[in-house]
């Protein structure tokens, strides 16, 4: 079953982007039709990560309704292994582009998200996508809640740290509580997690602190930050135990497990 | 009451038409009535307080989470849906006709969304178009 899937976390560096555009990368490894959208209007970053600077039109300029949703996207799928599509739909990066999104009013954020979901129909239904992915930006904002409204599932990426789990955990109660959207849990940048004792310590913690199912968990690795954003990692590394991580996660959402 | 939506019917238009024309146009006003009591009924459950009566406020996603439950749940279909009526909301929510049509109701007139009456039916939505 095709579906929406928002990557969104309360604070900022928790691993959104590099959750989405693996996530985004394996399920089309996997033989999917994939399109990731950055949803980070304020600090746009996929255009970089992906080394694409010749977008004909950004999402910002579909969202503004001067172009199709087809003028946005671009197509990626040379780079990645096997028979899916991996599309991109890229925010602006311009600073113009940054302050004239920041200071949209409320009629613009409805209209916004007016657009954001017939995207279900003109890509999921019309178009046969398997899988949009929104990459969003962090805490309470239009354009994530829009993301947020607009998905079937939201996968909440967190840290172990105190600022952290608090806010997550409001944010479970009071945003997608509220929405009544499904939620799984990636605990990011997480210590001592090989053990199998561990990990099933780690389980029950997440079970109790936040009452909601649990998408993966990812260790701190050095090798992707030695990797300073230069590469898709799931694909460069597919033998890396977080392109096992990414692909046991893809495999989950892939097979409804966790909805 | 003051009886102010269907026009009266006078004696000779009972003697020119066909009774059945004359008891639809009846089951039809009664709808109507019924809509607005529903609106009324529901209107004083909920103490008034959430009616600013906005001539066009906008149904953004900060109006949705600072909207009462039972009401999220109606705007936030009719934001995915575009345009439904009553029935169509109550088969997403699994809710009575009723219900949403009187949630529908109490969100025009809160000035959310708006309606447009097509025959029989009365069509739902939230108006993005217009400027402001």
């Amino acid at each position: 079953m095709s579906k929406i899937i928002a990557v969104h976390s309360y604070k900022g560096g928790t691993g959104k982007t590099l959750l989405s555009v693996n996530l985004a990368a394996i399920l089309a490894k996997r033989g999917k039709k994939v399109c990731l959208f950055d949803l980070d209007f304020r600090a746009p970053s996929l255009f970089a990560i992906l080394k694409v600077d010749n977008a004909e039109c950004w999402l910002n300029d579909y969202l503004n309704g001067i172009c199709d949703i087809n003028k946005v996207l671009i197509d990626l799928s040379s780079r990645i292994q096997g028979n899916g599509k991996f599309f991109v739909g890229l925010a602006n990066p311009a600073t113009e582009a940054i302050r004239d999104i920041s200071a949209k009013d409320r009629k613009w954020e409805m209209r916004a998200l007016g657009r954001l979901l017939s995207l279900r129909n003109t890509l999921l239904n019309d178009q046969e996508f398997d899988y949009l992915i929104l990459d969003t930006s962090p805490g309470l904002q239009y354009s994530s809640i829009n993301a947020i409204v607009t998905a079937d599932f939201v996968v909440v990426a967190t840290t172990g740290d105190r600022s952290d789990v608090n806010g997550t955990r409001r944010m479970l109660k009071e945003l997608y509580n509220l929405f009544e959207k499904k939620t799984g849990l990636v605990l990011n940048k997480i210590l001592d997690s090989s053990s199998k004792s561990k990990k099933d310590e780690m389980h029950d913690k997440v079970k109790a602190l936040y009452q909601v199912p649990l998408l993966g968990v990812v260790p701190c690795f050095c090798e992707i930050l030695r990797a300073e954003g230069n590469f898709i990692f799931v694909q460069d590394k597919p033998d890396h135990p977080f392109t096992k991580i990414l692909d046991e996660m893809a495999k989950k959402l892939d097979s409804n497990e966790v909805n | 009451m003051k009886y102010t939506r269907g026009k009266p019917v006078t004696k000779d238009e009972i003697l020119s038409k066909k009774p059945l024309h004359i008891l639809e146009k009846i089951k039809e006003n009664l709808e109507k009535l019924n809509e607005k009591m529903e609106v009324m009924i529901e209107l004083q459950k909920h103490g008034r307080k959430e009616t600013p009566a906005l001539p066009d406020a906008s149904l953004d996603v900060m109006t949705l989470l600072s909207m009462p439950d039972h009401l999220r749940k109606t705007a936030m279909t009719i934001c995915r849906c575009g345009r439904a009526t009553a029935e169509e909301i109550s088969q997403h929510t699994n809710r009575a006709r009723a219900v949403e049509s009187a949630y529908l109701n109490q969100l025009v007139i809160m000035g959310y969304l708006k309606k447009e009456r097509k025959g029989r039916k009365a069509y739902f939505y939230a108006d993005r178009d217009s400027q402001g």
